[in-house]
This record gives C-alpha cells, structure tokens and sequence, in this order.
C-alpha cells in the first residue's frame, strides 16, 4: 500500500484538521492513499463520516500512540 | 444477579454513553431541556455572563479599571455554571478515555485568543452570545435576538473565508509541532476513569455544600453545570458548528441537532412565560421580558456579526469554548482567556460609547408577542428555523455552498 502523501494536524482542534485534510485530498488523484495524524476527538467523528459523504474510503483508522490517531484514506 | 453479570451490565452502560460519541441532536436536546429547567429556577442560560464575571473578577484581584465591586466568582450563578461546564466536560473526556493536553501551534493559540476576544466583544455590543443570545434569546421570543442571530450568521460566512483565506496564503499559522500530554490508549488508562469518577464526587460535594448553606440556586446550577459540560463533550454540542459546517463540509447534522433543541426550549420557555411558572414574587411582565435586551436591531446584528467572526476563528462558540478546554485543548484556553479579558473592557468603554451614537430605535427592547401575539411569534420562530433546515438539508444534497 503506497502512500501518496502525509499530512501532521496533532494538537490542531476542530475545523483545522478537517480543512488540512479536505486540501490535501483535493491534490491526489482517484485511487491515491492519505495517511493523517490528529489528536481532536472529534476528528474520529467527523473523518468517518466525511468519507462516507464524498465517497473516499477510510481504510485504517489506528493508534501508534495515545492519544493520537493514524487515518488512511482512500479517494474515490 | 451474579459478580459477573452485574459487571456486564455496568460495562453495557459504561459503553453507551462513553466509547462513542453522541449524536449532537440528543445532546442539543438534553441541553434544551436543562435550558428550560434553569428558566424555570430562576433564568435562562448565559453563557457570555460567566466569562464576563471571570474576567471581572480578575481585574478586581489586580485592583485595575475599577471592578472592585464585583461579586464574588462563587456567589455568581454564571461564573460557577461556567466552571462547572469546564468541569463536567472534563469528567466526560476522562471517563471517555479521551482527556490529554493538546498544544496546537504557536499561531492556533493567538487565533484563539484573538477569537475569544471578538466574542467578548461581539456578547456585550449585542447583549448575548451564541447561548443567551441565541440558544436562550430565539426561544425566549426577543427580536433583538432574531437579529443577532442573523448576526452571527453573517460572522461565520466571513470567518469561514477568512480561514480558507489563511490557509492559502499563510498556512505556517497553524502548521508546526503540536505537543501532546497525559493521553492515554484506548485499551489502557484505566486512571482516566477512576480520576473522573473522583472529579464526579468532587463535583456533587460541591453542590452539597452549596445545599447545605441554603443556596439551592446555586448548587443546582452547579450540578446542571456540570451536566451540561458532560453531555456538550460526549455529543461535541457547539453552535459554531451548526453555523459554518453548511459553508464548510456541508454536513447538515450540527444545523438539525440544535433546530431540535431550540424546538425543546421554544417549547418550555413559551410555556413558562405564558404561565409565569416559577416566578416567585416576580411580576409577569418581567417574567416575560427574560432574555428580551435592548439590542434590537442594529445594536444584536453588529453584536453578532462580530461574535459570529470570534467564534468561527476560535473553533468553539461559548459554551464550545468551556467544554473543550475540560477536555484539554490549549487553544480554547487562549479563547478563553481573550474571552474574559476584553468582556469587561468592552462593557466599560466600548459599549456605553456605542449606545450614545446608535439611535433609539437601533437598540430598543422588542418583544415578539407584544407586535404579534404568542402565536405569531412563535410561527415567525417556527418559519426561521424551517428556513435554516431546509436551507442545511439543500446545501448538504446540492453541495452549493460548501468548500469540500
């Protein structure tokens, strides 16, 4: 699994980490992988049901280390 | 029932209300309903009120700008309601496992403070803020309100570019290291638990000793403080929410949840008011004049157009702002802080300076049913709000007016 780019939001809270990604994600291609680190809980809300929305895919969704959270994605 | 099946019950509700978020309509609704019950005590909700005794209190330690007189922070029903809310959402993130200290990057936290100071100004110039102005003044029937609202509407469209704006041409100001501190795994950190059952013992016995010296006012706003901070923080209720996702993300879920919980305090306001229910030796005119200010039209529309601006650049509106510093993030601490350090500033120099050049009729007091009867008032309401949600539910289906 090739990951195109990674974008760092730790210590951002709501909407930054959510406009950095939404950029990003406006730069890749169809297929192309985003990896994202964030530490707002209400991101593992808000992420999920952002993918469901544009039709992105959430592929992992894991914690390297407390408190922090690794997302992968997907875009349609 | 055996040791074990008690522990799965327990687990079983541990897990409802703690491993996931709520949906931000059960919050805003439970939210409304502790709304109506302070009404019913003695006043709506206010949310810009404890910030404003917070920093006047301040000022009154250092002994600058001549706030001597201030009443004390724990005689003052909406200092301690606001400390509470702080406290119950930071029980909420430690039962949740989800409390750290999070410190974004250095130019997060002067946005912060930057969007905190707006609102201070924003709440006094419009006599409200995104809870009294807002969540409390719509359902309390005030035209002022109406106003301000649209106010805060405006705010937040011109915020939401402003951030796209920044985000274009200077992105260093939110990139950089963030620092994070006291997180715990999912899987791990049973501490956070225990820390929060203790800060939830803490909590009542503050209340009680509030009972026990015959303040049952405020030891019942301690405890729907502390409420409120919980499920704000398990259901992330923020108005600033509602306001600027549909120019955002175009999700409609923040803009439907609080419609629903308006609904609950436009439901219990009506009646209380219409039945002067817990009015003590209140007349029912003044009864019916709570949350009515003198901030129609232009006077709440400016007032919220600013604070519209302070919270979509702080990320959290005023009660957005209490409950995520309980649950940690340093930049709504800055907010904070700005918050309460201009409140009193602008209340004293900028605000008497605004009501001598706004004219009378800028600024006066507009009950709905005093032009339009309880009925029409509370169509007129209805009809707003039907706009809002039709208008998130387009957006959200159409993507019009959303960035991504």
């Amino acid at each position: 699994m090739e990951i195109k780019e990674t974008i760092d939001t730790k210590g951002l809270s709501c909407p930054m980490p959510m406009m950095k990604l939404a950029k990003a994600m406006k730069g890749l291609k169809p297929g192309e992988i985003l990896e994202m680190f964030g530490t707002d809980p209400g991101t593992r809300a808000d992420l999920p049901q952002w993918c469901e929305k544009k039709g992105n895919t959430l592929l992992e969704e894991t914690e390297p280390e407390p408190g922090v959270f690794r997302f992968l994605i997907q875009k349609q | 029932m055996k040791g074990s099946e008690k522990k799965s019950v327990f687990k079983d509700l541990y897990n409802i209300f703690f491993t996931k978020h709520w949906p931000v309509w059960t919050g805003a609704v439970l939210a409304g309903i502790l709304n109506v019950l302070m009404f019913g005590i003695v006043s709506p909700w206010s949310g810009s009120a404890g910030y404003s005794s917070w920093g006047k209190n301040l000022y009154k330690v250092v002994n600058i700008l001549g706030f001597d007189e201030t009443p004390s922070l724990l005689g003052n029903k909406w200092a301690l309601l606001s400390i509470m809310i702080v406290l119950g959402s930071f029980i909420g993130a430690l039962l949740s496992k989800s409390f750290a200290v999070r410190i974004p990057p250095f130019g997060e936290l002067i946005k912060g403070f930057i969007g905190g100071s707006l609102m201070g100004i924003g709440a006094t110039v419009g006599i409200g803020c995104s809870i009294g102005g807002f969540f409390s003044g719509v359902p309390a029937l005030s035209g002022g309100a109406i106003f301000l609202t649209f106010g805060l509407f405006l705010g937040t469209v011109v915020a939401v570019k402003y951030l796209f704006w920044e985000m274009e041409k200077f992105p260093k100001i939110s990139t950089g290291k963030g620092f994070t501190y006291l997180a715990v795994s999912q899987d791990r950190g049973a501490w956070q638990k225990w820390m929060g059952l203790i800060v939830s013992i803490l909590l009542f016995f503050i209340a009680y000793t509030y009972f026990q010296a015959d303040e049952y006012v405020l030891g019942w706003f301690i405890i729907i403080g502390g409420l409120l901070g919980l499920i704000s923080q398990r259901s992330i209720f923020c108005i600033v929410r509602a306001f600027r996702e549909p120019f955002m993300s175009g999700d409609s879920t923040g803009a439907k949840g609080i419609i629903a919980g308006l609904l609950v305090v436009l439901f219990g306001f009506v009646v209380i008011k219409t039945m002067n229910i817990g009015a003590g030796e209140t007349a029912l005119r003044a009864r019916e004049m709570s949350f009515v200010h003198s901030n129609f039209w232009l006077r709440g529309l400016l007032g919220g157009f600013v604070f519209g601006i302070g919270m979509t650049i702080a990320g959290g509106c005023a009660v957005g702002t209490l409950w995520r510093m309980g649950e940690g993030q340093v930049k709504l601490w800055f907010s904070a802080l700005g918050f309460l350090l201009i409140a009193p500033i602008s209340s004293k120099f900028i605000t008497p300076w605004l009501t001598d050049i706004l004219p009378f009729n800028m600024q006066y007091k507009n009950y709905l049913p005093d032009y339009l009867g309880y009925a029409g008032s509370v169509g007129l309401v209805l009809v707003i709000l039907g706009i809002w949600y039709w208008f998130a539910v387009w957006n959200e289906k159409t993507g019009k007016f959303s960035q991504f």
